[in-house]
C-alpha cells in the first residue's frame, strides 16, 4: 500500500539559516519523484525531514491524510537507501536484509522466503551468507536496495544512492532501480545532483535551489520548457543571450543586439529587457540571424561543437550534427546563428520570470 | 668493501632479500630491546626467583618447594585461596557494575539530544585522576561511624551509621564499590569513544527499518562495540587482579577484618616484600611463586576473551 506524500509549506531552520524555505509538493502514490539540485540546495534536508531524521520547523508533511511531523522515524513505515549504503557491518547479507522484518516482528517462517525473494530481485541471492566487507560497492548497493524493498514500505527514500558507483555500474543500477520501483509500485522520493540520472529515472522532478523549488515537472517538460534561467542552465547546457522584447497579444517581438528581429509566442504582455535561452542543439548556422565569428570547432564524431563569439563579445556554444552538413566550418569564419522560435525560452531580465510558452 | 656491497645489494631488492631474512630485524631492535630489558627479563627472573628460598645473599635453590608450600601448607594455601576468592568477588563487582555503568553513561552521553556532554564526562572522569590512597582514606573516614556518625545522624541518615569497613559481611563490598566509583570513568571514556565511532547512518538505517531505540541499542550499537567491550573486560580483569592500593588504604595490609578484604596484591606484598606478622621476614620466593601462579591463571582468563571478542579483520 503506497501513500501519497504531501509536503505543505515545510520549513527547516538551522539558527538564522533557512535550509528549506516553505516548500509545498504533492507526490502521488506510486510515483517516482526526484529532488534535483546543486549541493546545498536543501534536497537532502527535505528528504531527511520526510524520513524523520530532521525536525519539521514549520508547515507539515503528510502521508495521505495523516500528519507525520512528530512520528518517530521507526514508526513511519519507510524504506531508505543511503549514499554510503549503511550496511550493518556485523551482520551478513541475509541478516542485513532480514533486520527490518525482525524489527517489525514478522513471523520467523515468513522472514526466510521474503529475504530470499528480495535478494533474487536484486540478483545477489548467491551472496546470502557473505559479510559486508567481502562485497564490492555495487553488491553492497544491491544489499541496501533489497533491505529497503523487503519491508514493503509505503514510501521509499533514496539519498544519492548511485553516487559512489563507477559510471557504467551507475547506468546499470538506475535501470534496475527504475524497474523494481515500477514493479512494486512504491512511492519513491529520490535525491540526486546528477541531472542526467534524474531525467532518466523520474516520473517527475522538482528542481531546487537555496531551499526553494524552482520548477516541478516531467523530465521532458523541465528540459524543453525550463521555468527560469536557473533550471535552463542546471538541466543540460543553455546559452543566455540578452535581448529586447515587445510582447502583446500572445506574440513577442524580440530584438537581439539591435540587429536580428524575430517573433515568438508569448504568455503575457511585456516590454523591456529579456534573456533568450537556447540550448546548443537548438541553435544552427544559417544565412540570417545573429552575426558572430567561429572561435573554436571541435569535431566530436556525431556532432561538431562550435564556440562562436558574438559582436558583444559574448561566447555561445552551438552543436551542429554531422548528418546535417557536409563539412566543418573553419575557425575565423563569419557566420549567422539562428534558431526555431518555438523551441527556445524567453525570460524577463529582472524577475527571471518566463515569457515564452 | 664486502659489508658495504652486501648492504647495498640487500636494498636493491630482487633475489637478495629473502622472505624471512634478518633485514627487518634492525627496525624491531629498539622496541625489542626495551621490551626485553624492562618487561620480559623481570618476568622471567620472577619465575626463576620462585625456585629459590631466602633473600639476596642467602639465596638457595629449592626447586618447586615454594609452590608445594603455597598449595599444600595449611596456613599459606588457606590465605592464597581466600585472597583468590576475594579477588574474584572484587573483579565481579567491577565487571558487572562498573562496566555496565560505563556503557549506560556512555549511551547517555552520546545521545544526540544530550546537552553538556563535556561537563558530565569530566565529572565522571575526575575521580580517576585522584590518587587511590587519597580516595581510600577519605572513604575510610566517611564510613567510620565515629567520625561521620554525628553528621549522618544530624542529617536524618542514622541508619547509615554502621562499621561498614569493620564488618566481615560488608567490608569487601564497600572496598569494591569505592574502587568502582573511582574508576568508572575509564570504561565510560572508552565506550563513549566506541559509540562515537559508529556511523550515524547505521543508526538511521536501523530506525528506518523500524527498530525501536532499544532494538537499535541491543542489535546495532552493542554488537558494533564488542571489540571494545572485550578490551575493557580484559583491562578490568588484569587491573583488578593487580589491585592493591585501595585495600591498603582502607583496610591495611592484612585485608582486615579477618582477611575478608585480602587480595592477591596484598597477600603477595605481605609474603614477598613486607614479611608476615609477627616475624616480619619477607620470603621473595613465596611471593614470586604467588605472582607466577597468578600470571598463568590470568593468561587462562585473557586468551579466550581475546579470541572471542577481537575480530580477525
Amino acid at each position: 500500500m503506497s501513500h501519497a506524500v504531501i509536503i505543505d509549506k515545510a520549513v527547516k531552520r538551522y539558527g538564522d539559516f533557512q535550509a528549506v524555505n516553505g516548500i509545498s509538493l504533492t507526490i502521488k502514490p506510486g510515483e517516482f519523484f526526484t529532488l534535483l539540485g546543486p549541493s546545498g540546495c536543501g534536497k537532502t534536508t527535505l528528504l531527511r525531514m520526510i524520513a524523520g531524521f530532521n525536525t519539521v520547523d514549520g508547515g507539515e508533511i503528510r502521508f495521505d491524510d495523516s500528519v507525520i511531523n512528530n512520528v518517530p522515524a521507526h514508526k513511519r513505515d519507510i524504506g531508505m537507501v543511503f549514499q554510503n549504503y549503511a550496511i550493518f557491518p556485523h551482520l551478513n547479507v541475509t541478516d542485513n536484509v532480514a533486520y527490518g522484518l525482525k524489527a517489525r516482528k514478522v513471523p520467523n517462517a515468513e522472514i526466510g522466503p521474503r529475504v530470499m525473494e528480495a535478494l533474487k530481485m536484486v540478483q545477489i541471492d548467491h551472496l546470502a551468507t557473505r559479510k559486508p566487507n567481502e562485497l564490492s560497492g555495487g553488491q553492497q548497493q544491491r544489499v541496501a536496495l533489497a533491505r529497503a524493498f523487503v519491508i514493503e514500505p509505503s514510501v521509499l527514500l533514496m539519498d544519492e544512492p548511485l553516487s559512489n558507483l563507477d559510471a557504467k555500474l551507475r547506468v546499470q543500477m538506475r535501470t534496475t532501480i527504475k524497474k523494481l520501483q515500477r514493479r512494486l509500485g512504491i512511492t519513491t522520493v529520490y535525491v540526486t545532483h546528477d541531472q542526467e540520472e534524474a531525467l532518466a529515472i523520474s516520473d517527475r522532478i522538482a528542481v531546487m535551489k537555496e531551499g526553494n523549488i524552482m520548477q516541478v515537472g516531467a523530465p521532458e517538460e523541465i528540459y524543453r520548457k525550463p521555468a527560469n534561467p536557473f533550471v535552463a542552465n542546471f538541466i543540460g547546457v543553455s546559452n543566455f543571450i540578452d535581448c529586447d522584447v515587445n510582447a502583446s497579444g500572445g506574440k513577442a517581438e524580440v530584438t537581439i543586439e539591435g540587429k536580428y528581429h524575430i517573433s515568438m509566442p508569448a504568455n503575457q504582455a511585456y516590454q523591456g529587457a529579456a534573456i533568450l535561452s537556447a540550448r546548443p542543439e537548438q541553435l544552427f548556422l544559417s544565412d540570417k540571424g545573429i552575426p558572430g565569428v567561429i572561435t573554436l570547432a571541435l569535431f566530436l564524431g556525431d556532432f561538431v561543437q562550435y564556440e562562436i563569439r558574438l559582436e558583444n563579445d559574448q561566447v555561445i556554444e552551438l552543436n551542429e550534427y554531422t548528418k546535417d552538413t557536409d563539412s566543418t566550418r573553419a575557425v575565423g569564419e563569419n557566420v549567422f546563428v539562428d534558431f526555431n522560435p518555438r523551441q527556445v525560452s524567453l525570460y524577463k531580465k529582472d524577475s527571471q520570470e518566463v515569457l515564452s510558452c | 668493501m664486502t659489508a658495504k656491497t652486501n648492504k647495498i645489494r640487500a636494498f636493491q631488492g630482487g633475489a637478495s632479500i629473502k622472505p624471512g631474512g634478518v633485514y627487518w630485524m634492525r627496525y624491531v631492535i629498539p622496541a625489542l630491546a626495551f621490551y626485553v630489558v624492562f618487561m620480559a627479563y623481570p618476568m622471567i627472573d620472577s619465575v626463576r626467583l620462585s625456585l629459590y628460598s631466602g633473600t639476596a645473599g642467602t639465596r638457595e635453590f629449592v626447586g618447586l618447594a615454594n609452590y608445594v608450600r603455597l598449595f599444600t601448607d595449611e596456613v599459606v594455601s588457606k590465605r592464597f585461596w581466600n585472597a583468590f576468592g576475594n579477588n574474584w568477588v572484587f573483579f565481579a563487582w567491577h565487571m558487572l557494575l562498573q562496566n555496565a555503568l560505563g556503557i549506560l553513561f556512555a549511551a547517555i552521553l552520546t545521545n544526540r539530544t544530550m546537552r553538556g556532554r563535556q561537563f558530565y564526562q569530566t565529572l565522571i572522569f575526575i575521580p580517576c585522576t585522584i590518587a587511590v590512597l587519597v580516595t581510600g582514606y577519605l572513604f575510610k573516614l566517611m564510613m567510620n561511624p565515629v567520625w561521620a556518625g554525628t553528621t549522618l545522624k544530624a542529617a536524618g541518615l542514622g541508619f547509615l551509621v554502621r562499621p561498614w569497613l569493620g564488618d566481615r559481611s560488608t567490608a569487601l563490598t564497600c572496598v569494591s564499590l569505592v574502587s568502582v566509583w573511582q574508576w568508572v570513568g575509564i570504561p565510560t571514556m572508552m565506550f563513549v569513544a566506541a559509540f562515537q565511532g559508529i556511523d550515524d547512518d547505521l543508526i538511521e538505517a536501523a530506525s528506518i527499518e523500524g527498530a525501536t531505540p532499544w532494538q537499535q541499542f541491543t542489535l546495532i550499537r552493542i554488537p558494533l562495540i564488542v571489540p571494545v567491550i572485550g578490551m575493557v573486560a580484559i583491562m578490568t580483569f588484569v587491573s583488578n587482579f593487580n589491585a592493591f592500593d585501595v585495600v591498603f588504604s582502607m583496610e591495611t595490609l592484612d585485608g582486615a577484618p579477618d582477611y575478608t578484604t585480602d587480595l592477591i596484591g596484598t597477600l603477595f606484598y605481605r609474603y614477598g616484600i613486607a614479611g608476615q606478622h609477627p616475624v616480619g621476614i619477607p620470603e621473595p620466593g613465596v611471593g614470586a611463586a604467588i605472582s607466577t601462579s597468578i600470571f598463568f591463571m590470568l593468561l587462562c582468563g585473557v586468551i579466550p576473551v581475546l579470541r572471542t571478542t577481537q575480530g580477525k579483520e
